[in-house]
């Protein structure tokens, strides 16, 4: 199945998703779905709420069960997968609320991101330690090992989830609506560590509200609404796209007034 | 036909229980084990009372219920309030609901089994006697034509006055969604300890008329019923009044069965198998419509 | 020493035996698993055992053995079906298993004694050979407490998408809870049948789940360590305090109740709550809520189970 838009069309895609739809009891949460991630591309899914996106997050981490489609992660087809066996594959994934063992330490929560991929052993331990660690420098949480999440802020609760999915080693990641309720400063952090980790190949989906922030970060961008995808290409183009326009953009023009 | 008559008697007596405990469960989301607990206590302190004084039949009933759903209330004041405050949302407080509800229990039967050396008690000083019919080769008690009659009629009462009243849709709005029921105008807690009252007064009701039917109760009877009621609420399906009366009739006919064939050590047997293939099964009951929770 | 061991070796006995029953309970309730199908276990592992020793002439160890994998098994098999059911509903389908082996038991004619129970089947058990047991199983589980696992095992009961997500297979973990929790409760009651020589239907019913579930709630729920204190208090309470004998039950129910409105965490979690508070030098720190018990919060967001429930991607 070809990509229409493939930009760059040497780019091979890691992630395929062809035809894919999600009913729930009468609902359409996702009608028919087909695009692709070229592997060490940021792609963005912009739409409004109840467009269908976290729905589509959760098809692609297989949380949630296709009710048509096919699913395809570095060639292979694996949407008869069980859920847990996703993150063995290499997709990692971060969730809008930020979701941390309260009870244990940050070092503790970003371990957890190696626990099931790497074994017991007292070398394969170490490589887990040193993975956390990597993580934690590269979100600049790595001050906070030893602090507990419920006295952290908002923001470095992210820092430490995002450390946690970086932990994982991930060939794909995506990140649910990682700056609700951030400033412009950390949401330009954030969007600065996502383009840092494209410059290491890692390709990411990211979904999110915040246009601006898109535009500026996402080198793909894909307009969804009522579950079908209605414009993707380039960020600016697709902004400025006459049918994006007309079914939110209104509506976030006045809220990020 | 006489086996049909006493199923309807001994269903009417398990859904006044049984109603008590749905309304709370399927409204506030409290499943209160101190409910059998308020059952037999709520009869015992008729029993206490009509001891001293001779009293009829309707005001054994009266003490019974007051004192059920006063029990009832209080629970929830005391105990299941605090809890649910200290929660951080309803999921997590529910164990420790459930073990409050225990805990609560062992109160009143203790103090129960203590007054009463473990014997049975009934009502023996009431002015109230048993008459026996005869219909159409029946052999039928007042008591059971007393107990039939109360029972479906606050059953559909109950139920019209859930789905028609404001009081009653405002009890469900609490149950589909607490916070914004509250933004809108409900007072969660008064309502809560408002429908506990009302379980409990059920409870006390059931217990009574259980009294006046099979003269005697056992101190354990409360804890056996308790089981049963889950089973009859699986059954019908959690949020649907119609469907406890189905279950506490397909319950008490299918003891009866039990008994008809000769096996009553196995009856308990019933309710805990209702339970088991009804999860398995059809979790969401005959009638549900709430989504049984699921990993 | 010896003396006081001597003078009070019953109440010793009548603690371990409880410890391992609580336990059986506390490994699931720590994996979010609202299961009491230990205390059915403890049923069947007791029966089990007691027919084989004065039925089958097994000698004390075989029999033991054979209840206690007996148990395991079947327990497993119960967790098959119903591990998909979460919350009270998993709760009281355990509690209706649990029910239903009493049952079993009273209806099982001469094999089991009926409701008079079983007689004569005093083991070779001595309370060393328990106490051993005993720390097998406590070792066993504190290992499971600590790194890797006890962080894994903290998610499934915290946050069981959040566990899928970083690819932890929680069916398997709950799947294998139960049979891990009919092995404890199975050889709780195979061991404690052959020591007190007799087992009743009566023993096994809705009374010893309250007494599983006081332990857990006394002593906390987090850890073995919590039900170590649970049981010790349960056991000890009545011989310390043997002047309330008479109110000994409302006293009971009043404890229980009190523990379960203003100790979410038991003993233990009071505890490290303390501790807490004296690290972090102010009383700032928020209260501990104990883990097992406020658990299967899920997210903080809207509450998944009134919204169309994604089941794990696949098959069951």
């Amino acid at each position: 199945m070809s990509s229409p838009w493939n930009d760059s069309g040497e780019t091979p895609m890691i992630f395929e998703a062809d035809d894919v739809a999600v009913h729930f009891g009468g609902v359409k949460a996702v009608d028919g779905l087909s695009f692709g991630l070229p592997e060490g591309k940021i792609v963005g899914i912009l739409g409004p709420n109840g467009s269908g996106k976290s729905t589509l997050v959760g098809a692609i981490t297989r949380h949630v069960p296709l009710t048509r489609g096919t699913l395809r992660f570095l060639g292979e087809d694996y949407g008869s997968d069980r859920a847990h066996l996703v993150p063995h594959r290499g997709i990692a994934r971060t969730f809008q609320t930020v979701r941390l063992l309260e009870e244990r330490t940050v070092l503790e929560n970003v371990l957890l991101g190696t626990d099931s991929l790497v074994g017991g052993g007292r070398d394969e331990r170490r490589r887990a330690h040193e993975r956390a660690q990597v993580a934690m420098q590269r979100t600049g949480c790595e001050h906070l090992a030893k602090e507990r999440p419920d006295e952290l802020s908002y923001g470095n609760r992210r820092r430490v989830e995002i450390a946690r999915a970086i932990a994982m080693e991930p060939k794909l990641l995506l990140v649910d609506e990682p700056t609700a309720g951030m400033g412009r400063a950390e949401k330009e952090e954030v969007s600065a560590l996502m383009m840092s980790l494209r410059a290491e190949g890692l390709t990411q989906l990211i979904v999110e509200h915040d246009v601006q922030m898109m535009v500026d970060t996402c080198d793909i961008l894909l307009a969804m609404n009522f579950g079908k995808l209605i414009v993707e290409g380039d960020p600016r183009e697709v902004v400025r796209n006459p049918a994006v326009q007309e079914a939110y953009l209104g509506k976030q023009a006045v809220k990020h007034a | 036909m006489q086996e049909l008559l006493n199923t309807l008697t001994l269903g009417s007596i398990y859904l006044l229980f049984a109603l008590g405990m749905a309304l709370a469960w399927s409204t506030i989301g409290i499943l209160n084990f101190a409910h059998g607990a308020i059952f037999v206590f709520s009869a015992f302190s008729a029993h206490f009372i009509s001891a001293y004084v001779a009293l009829p039949m309707p005001a054994i009933i009266l003490i019974s219920v007051v004192v059920g759903a006063t029990l009832s209330a209080l629970t929830q004041w005391l105990a299941f309030e605090p809890i649910l405050k200290r929660s951080k949302n309803h999921r997590s407080a529910e164990l420790r609901i459930l073990i409050g509800g225990i805990g609560v229990a062992a109160i009143p039967i203790a103090l129960v089994d203590w007054a009463t050396a473990s014997a049975p008690f009934g009502f023996a000083n009431s002015t109230y006697s048993t008459q026996v019919f005869e219909i159409a080769g029946l052999r039928v008690t007042n008591t059971s034509m007393i107990v039939i009659i109360v029972g479906l009629g606050i059953a559909v009462g109950l139920t019209l006055w859930l789905r028609r009243s404001r009081q009653g849709l405002g009890l469900r709005a609490i149950g589909v969604d607490s916070e914004t029921a509250s933004l809108m105008g409900v007072n969660r807690t008064a309502m809560a300890i408002g429908t506990m009252a009302i379980a409990g007064a059920l409870a006390g009701l059931a217990g009574s008329l259980q009294v006046f039917q099979l003269q005697a109760m056992g101190v354990d009877t409360g804890d056996q019923l308790l089981i049963k009621a889950f089973a009859m609420i699986v059954l019908g399906g959690l949020g649907s009044m119609a469907g406890v009366i189905l279950g506490a009739f397909v319950l008490a006919g299918a003891e009866s069965l039990i008994f008809a064939m000769n096996m009553g050590t196995w009856v308990d047997a019933v309710s805990f198998g209702l339970i088991f293939l009804v999860l398995l099964l059809r979790p969401q009951g005959i009638f549900g419509r709430q989504e049984v929770r699921r990993t | 020493m010896i003396d006081w061991y001597a003078a009070n070796s019953v109440v010793i006995q009548a603690t371990m035996a409880t410890l391992l029953l609580a336990l059986s309970i506390q490994l699931p309730l720590r994996m979010g698993v609202f299961s009491f199908a230990g205390v059915g276990c403890f049923g069947i592992g007791g029966y089990t055992a007691a027919i084989a020793f004065t039925q089958f002439d097994m000698g004390t160890w075989p029999s033991v053995a054979l209840g206690t994998v007996l148990a395991g098994v079947l327990c497993y098999l119960l967790g098959l079906i119903v591990h998909k059911l979460t919350g009270l509903y998993l709760g009281m389908a355990t509690i209706a298993f649990t029910l239903i082996v009493a049952v079993v038991a009273t209806n099982g004619g001469s094999m089991t004694g009926g409701a008079s129970g079983i007689f004569g089947a005093l083991g070779g058990i001595t309370n060393l050979h328990v106490l051993i047991l005993l720390a097998v199983v406590v070792v066993g589980l504190a290992v499971s407490e600590y790194g890797r696992f006890g962080r894994k095992i903290d998610t499934v009961r915290e946050d069981p998408e959040l566990a899928v997500a970083l690819g932890i297979n929680v069916a398997r973990y709950r799947k294998m809870t139960f049979l891990a929790s009919g092995l404890i409760g199975g050889l709780a009651g195979a061991v404690t049948t052959l020591l007190r020589s007799t087992i009743t239907p009566a023993e096994i019913n809705f009374h010893l789940v309250v007494v599983a579930l006081t332990v857990i709630i006394i002593g906390g729920s987090s850890s073995w360590l919590g039900a170590l204190i649970g049981a010790v208090v349960i056991t000890w309470l009545p011989t310390v305090l043997s002047f309330v004998a008479d109110w000994e039950p409302i006293i009971y129910g009043f404890v229980v109740a009190l523990a379960a409105i203003f100790l979410p965490g038991g003993v233990l979690g009071l505890v490290k709550d303390l501790m807490r508070r004296r690290r972090s030098g102010s009383g700032t720190a928020p209260p501990a809520s104990d883990a097992a018990v406020t658990s299967n919060d899920g997210p903080t967001a809207p509450e998944p189970s009134r919204t169309p429930v994604p089941s794990q991607g696949g098959a069951l």
